[in-house]
């Protein structure tokens, strides 16, 4: 059944090709906007000290063993008091991360131009491929597939007749648009890839609120117990020091 | 941290390049990458590179890189002269930069303009006060000109943000005990303790100031953390089994008298002088009398 299709020449010549050039072309085209629009911001000093204040605290609660019980009582005090504590957060000032997107004009804009240099290329691409090659079988897998892989690589053709391993264009969009990453990654060098997949789960990951981190690192401090790894040592000492002199 | 396969590696690169092997480039490239301070080699190998204009054209955009680490080595070496002219290439390249402009104060800062290179970098820091070089920059200033008390206050700040940072950590405990605030240094080293536990040099530092801190209390985790360094180390610290003799003789010296609550103790001694012995008698003979009366000494007046 499946050679009863024959694909025609123009078809690669003027539809399978053609797609590919231009979805490579479009991402260099985006890469260098973004590049243009990419604003060097400076990190906020709080936002540092935050991180900072986290990972001495990571690391204290990691390595608490190691210390006199003294220094760790007073380093746990410095971090968790409820007065001026580096850990503590005062209920009224856990600021909503929504709010603070508002107030900052610059973040908003920041995630404004990330979008718009993701959306815009994207949006016209897929009007131009609907547009002009809807309906197109472009292509032809050398395998066979499951039925399963109907949906991937026929969208919009609705015939269930067709075999499975004929590639409708706007799936070959589709595969281009996520398939294309490593050759970004070959012409625009190793961290310039334009990274769609990725670019999409910060988007859901955006506005992580700091003070959350600070307050579970609170709690994690606050059930620390200290036991002191060192009066081991004395006794590991010897059995390394029986071991040189024998 | 400098592994031990980067390391070799950059042993046969400095090897080959010394000896005109080529490959000038990728040792200039790991010398910068494991932030050795090869100065004198990175300034000479540098400089026959850029001195080519067909090996400098070759590079691409990291000829700047590359402009950029000679400068900073030829500080280094007081070549003030090559600092100068390879700062002027980059201002012309980038007329902007403050990249460049730090170069430039470090400049001002390596002919000892002090006031001058201070302002410069005060400005830098109104533009971004978490600029964690130009905050190093100016501590290091500050301790060049002997301003150690200064330097601390400059290191403290630094710390109040940058907290983790415990190569700053490192410096204000050696600061504090150049000054011989040990109660402070001591606290610096609890904090590199946290930060790397299983570090033996900062165990060690830290019994060190514990120990020359003194009291019964100090002493005992002295030499507990003395005992920790011989074990993370496999018993090859000498200053740690020094440091364990030292320790029990003077913790017995101050309970001299009282109810003697531990003998087992002492078994770590013994085992310490023996291993120390040992140590000595291999590595030098003649020295072998002087450390047995001196540890004699110690162990006869506990």
């Amino acid at each position: 059944m499946a050679e009863d299709l024959v694909l025609d020449t123009a078809i690669r010549d003027w539809v399978l090709i053609p797609l590919s050039v231009v979805m490579v072309l479009i991402g260099v085209l985006r890469y260098f906007v973004a590049k243009l629009m990419r604003s060097s911001q400076t990190p906020d000093a709080k936002m540092v000290k935050e991180g900072q204040v986290i990972l001495r605290a990571r690391n204290l609660r990691a390595a608490a063993n190691f210390i006199p019980t003294k220094a760790f009582r007073a380093r746990k005090i410095y971090f968790c008091n409820e007065e001026n504590g580096l850990l503590f957060v005062p209920k009224g000032q856990a600021q909503n991360p929504q709010a603070q997107m508002f107030s900052d004009p610059n973040m908003a804009m920041d995630m404004m131009k990330k979008n718009l240099s993701m959306i815009i290329p994207q949006t016209l691409t897929f009007a131009w491929v609907n547009f002009f090659f809807s309906g197109f079988v472009a292509a032809k897998i050398p395998f066979p597939l499951t039925q399963r892989f109907r949906s991937m690589l026929q969208n919009g053709i609705d015939l269930s007749t067709v075999d499975v391993s004929y590639v409708s264009s706007r799936s070959w969009y589709f595969l281009n648009l996520f398939g294309l990453r490593g050759f970004f990654s070959l012409i625009l060098g190793e961290e310039n890839a334009v990274d769609d997949t990725q670019r999409m789960m910060q988007m859901g990951g955006f506005g992580m609120d700091p003070s959350k981190g600070l307050s579970a690192e609170k709690d994690n401090l606050d059930i620390t117990q200290h036991d002191w790894a060192l009066p081991n040592f004395e006794q590991r000492a010897e059995t390394v020091l029986k071991k040189l002199v024998s | 941290m400098v592994t031990k396969t980067e390391d070799n590696q950059l042993n046969r690169l400095e090897n080959q390049v010394d000896n005109g092997g080529g490959e000038a480039w990728e040792y200039l490239c790991l010398v910068r990458k494991l932030k050795l301070r090869r100065s004198e080699k990175v300034l000479r190998h540098g400089l026959s590179i850029l001195n080519d204009p067909k090996k400098r054209s070759s590079l691409g955009p990291d000829e700047w890189t590359l402009y950029e680490q000679v400068v900073v080595a030829a500080m280094d070496c007081q070549h003030l002269d090559v600092a100068k002219d390879c700062i002027k290439v980059l201002q012309k390249r980038f007329p902007e930069s403050k990249r460049v402009g730090r170069l430039e104060a470090m400049l001002l800062e390596a002919k000892g303009l002090w006031d001058e290179a201070e302002k410069a970098y005060t400005s830098f820091l109104e533009d971004n006060p978490v600029d964690q070089i130009i905050h190093k920059r100016r501590v290091a200033m500050a301790k060049a000109q002997g301003n150690i008390s200064g330097a601390i206050e400059r290191l403290n700040k630094y710390l109040e943000i940058f907290m983790a940072d415990h190569d700053a950590w490192r410096e204000l405990a050696e600061l504090y005990v150049s000054l011989q605030m040990y109660k402070q240094a001591a606290f610096c080293y609890e904090e590199l303790i946290i930060s790397q536990p299983t570090l033996p040099l900062f165990h060690l530092a830290y019994a060190d100031v514990l120990y020359t801190l003194g009291g019964l209390e100090n002493l005992q985790t002295a030499k507990k953390y003395y005992a920790s360094t011989i074990d993370l180390t496999g018993g090859k610290n000498t200053r740690a089994l020094f440091g364990i003799c030292l320790c029990t003789s003077a913790i017995s010296q101050l309970t001299k008298g009282k109810s003697k609550e531990d003998k087992d103790k002492s078994q770590v001694q013994s085992l310490a002088v023996k291993v120390l012995e040992k140590d000595y008698k291999q590595r030098a003979p003649d020295k072998l009398p002087q450390v047995t009366t001196a540890l004699k000494g110690l162990t006869l007046s506990s």
